[in-house]
C-alpha cells in the first residue's frame, strides 16, 4: 500500500474536498497557503493590522463552515478570499458604525505633519499612505491584480463587480499611485 | 512603481512586490496558529466530519427524539385500540353510569329526601 500522500504536497481541490470530509489538518493547509493573501486583503481593506488579522480570521472560520459549499472543480482561492473580503467589510461597517475608532495612523495621512515625515520614511510607509487614499474597492482590486496575481475575472467574482469595471479599477488606483507616490519621491529628494 | 503604463492590462511585478511587502504582517506562522486554535475552540477537538464525531453529536438529540416517536405512537396506537374493541376500558366505566342517568335527571335528584351518591351526580352529569 502506497504511504499517504503529504498534505503539502497536494493540490488545494484535493485539501479542500478532505476539508469538506472533516479533515481538520488539511483545512490547516489551506490556511498556511492563504494566510499571508488573506492578511494582506484584510489590511488592504481595513487598513489596521489587528483588526486586519481579526477579520481574516473570521473569513477562515466562515470559510471552514461553509466548506460544504465549495465546488472543488473551481480555484480555492478566489472563494475564500471573497469570503475574507466579505469579513473585513462587515467589521469596517461594524467600525463606522461606532465611530469612535479614527482610521489607523498610518493611513489617515493628509497634510504634512512630522507624525507624516516619520511615518513615510520608506516605500512601504508611502504606499501605505498613497493606498488609504484611494477608494476602498479600487484598493482591493489593485491589490488583487498586481500583488495577489488573480485575473480581472477572478477578482470581479471576489469583489462581486463587473470584469470591465475591475478594469478600470486597476487602473485609476495605478494612476492615482503613479501621482502620489511620485509626489513622495519629490517631497523626499527635496528632504 | 514601475514604468508600466496603467492602461496595461498585465500584473505590475515590481509595483506587486512593493504591494506584498508593505501590506505584509510578520509572522505568518503565529497567525495560522491562531487560526487553528480558533477553530478547535469553535468546533471542539473532534474531526467534525468523522462518522464517529457525527453520530456522537447527534446521539443525544437522536435519542431523545426517538423516545418521544414511540411515546407518541403508543399513545395513538393505545386510543386506536381502544375506539375499535367493544369492551374497551372506556366504555365498560361509562355504560353503567350512563344506564342509571336514564332514570334521572337534575330536578328528580332536587327532590329526593337523601342526598344523592356521588356515582348517581356523576350518572346525571354523563347524561347530561
Amino acid at each position: 500500500m502506497p504511504p499517504p500522500m503529504r498534505k503539502d504536497h497536494m493540490q488545494d481541490a484535493e485539501l479542500a474536498v478532505l476539508a469538506q470530509a472533516g479533515d481538520r489538518e488539511a483545512f490547516g493547509e489551506l490556511v498556511r497557503r492563504y494566510a499571508g493573501q488573506a492578511r494582506r486583503i484584510a489590511r488592504t481593506i481595513l487598513g489596521d493590522p489587528e483588526d486586519a488579522d481579526d477579520a481574516a480570521q473570521d473569513g477562515f472560520l466562515a470559510a471552514l463552515r461553509h466548506i460544504g459549499r465549495f465546488d472543488p472543480t473551481r480555484p480555492f482561492g478566489p472563494w475564500l478570499l471573497k469570503i475574507v473580503a466579505n469579513a473585513a467589510a462587515d467589521r469596517r461597517r461594524r467600525r463606522r458604525v461606532r465611530q469612535a475608532e479614527p482610521l489607523a495612523p498610518y493611513l489617515a495621512t493628509t497634510g504634512d505633519s512630522p507624525d507624516r515625515a516619520a511615518d513615510l520614511s520608506g516605500l512601504g510607509a508611502a504606499l501605505r499612505a498613497a493606498l488609504a487614499e484611494l477608494p476602498e474597492r479600487q484598493r482591493a482590486a489593485l491589490v488583487l491584480f498586481d500583488s495577489e496575481g488573480y485575473s480581472h475575472r477572478e477578482i470581479g467574482e471576489i469583489l462581486g463587480i463587473p470584469e470591465g469595471t475591475v478594469r478600470s479599477d486597476v487602473f485609476h488606483a495605478r494612476r492615482t499611485l503613479r501621482e502620489k507616490l511620485g509626489t513622495w519621491e519629490e517631497w523626499r529628494k527635496e528632504d | 512603481m514601475s514604468d508600466m503604463s496603467p492602461f496595461d492590462h498585465r500584473q505590475d511585478a515590481e509595483l506587486g512586490r512593493a504591494l506584498r511587502a508593505a501590506l505584509s504582517a510578520p509572522d505568518d506562522a503565529a497567525f495560522v496558529q491562531r487560526v487553528v486554535t480558533a477553530v478547535d475552540r469553535v468546533y471542539g477537538n473532534a474531526e467534525p466530519g468523522q462518522w464517529w464525531s457525527v453520530l456522537t453529536a447527534w446521539a443525544r438529540p437522536s435519542l431523545v427524539a426517538a423516545m418521544l416517536v414511540v411515546a407518541a405512537a403508543a399513545f395513538w396506537l393505545g386510543l386506536w385500540v381502544g375506539a375499535r374493541s367493544p369492551g374497551s376500558s372506556l366504555a365498560t366505566i361509562a355504560d353503567p353510569l350512563q344506564t342509571e342517568s336514564e332514570h334521572l335527571s337534575v330536578p328528580a335528584l332536587l327532590v329526593e329526601d337523601r342526598a344523592p351518591t356521588v356515582d348517581v351526580v356523576l350518572a346525571v352529569a354523563l347524561g347530561r
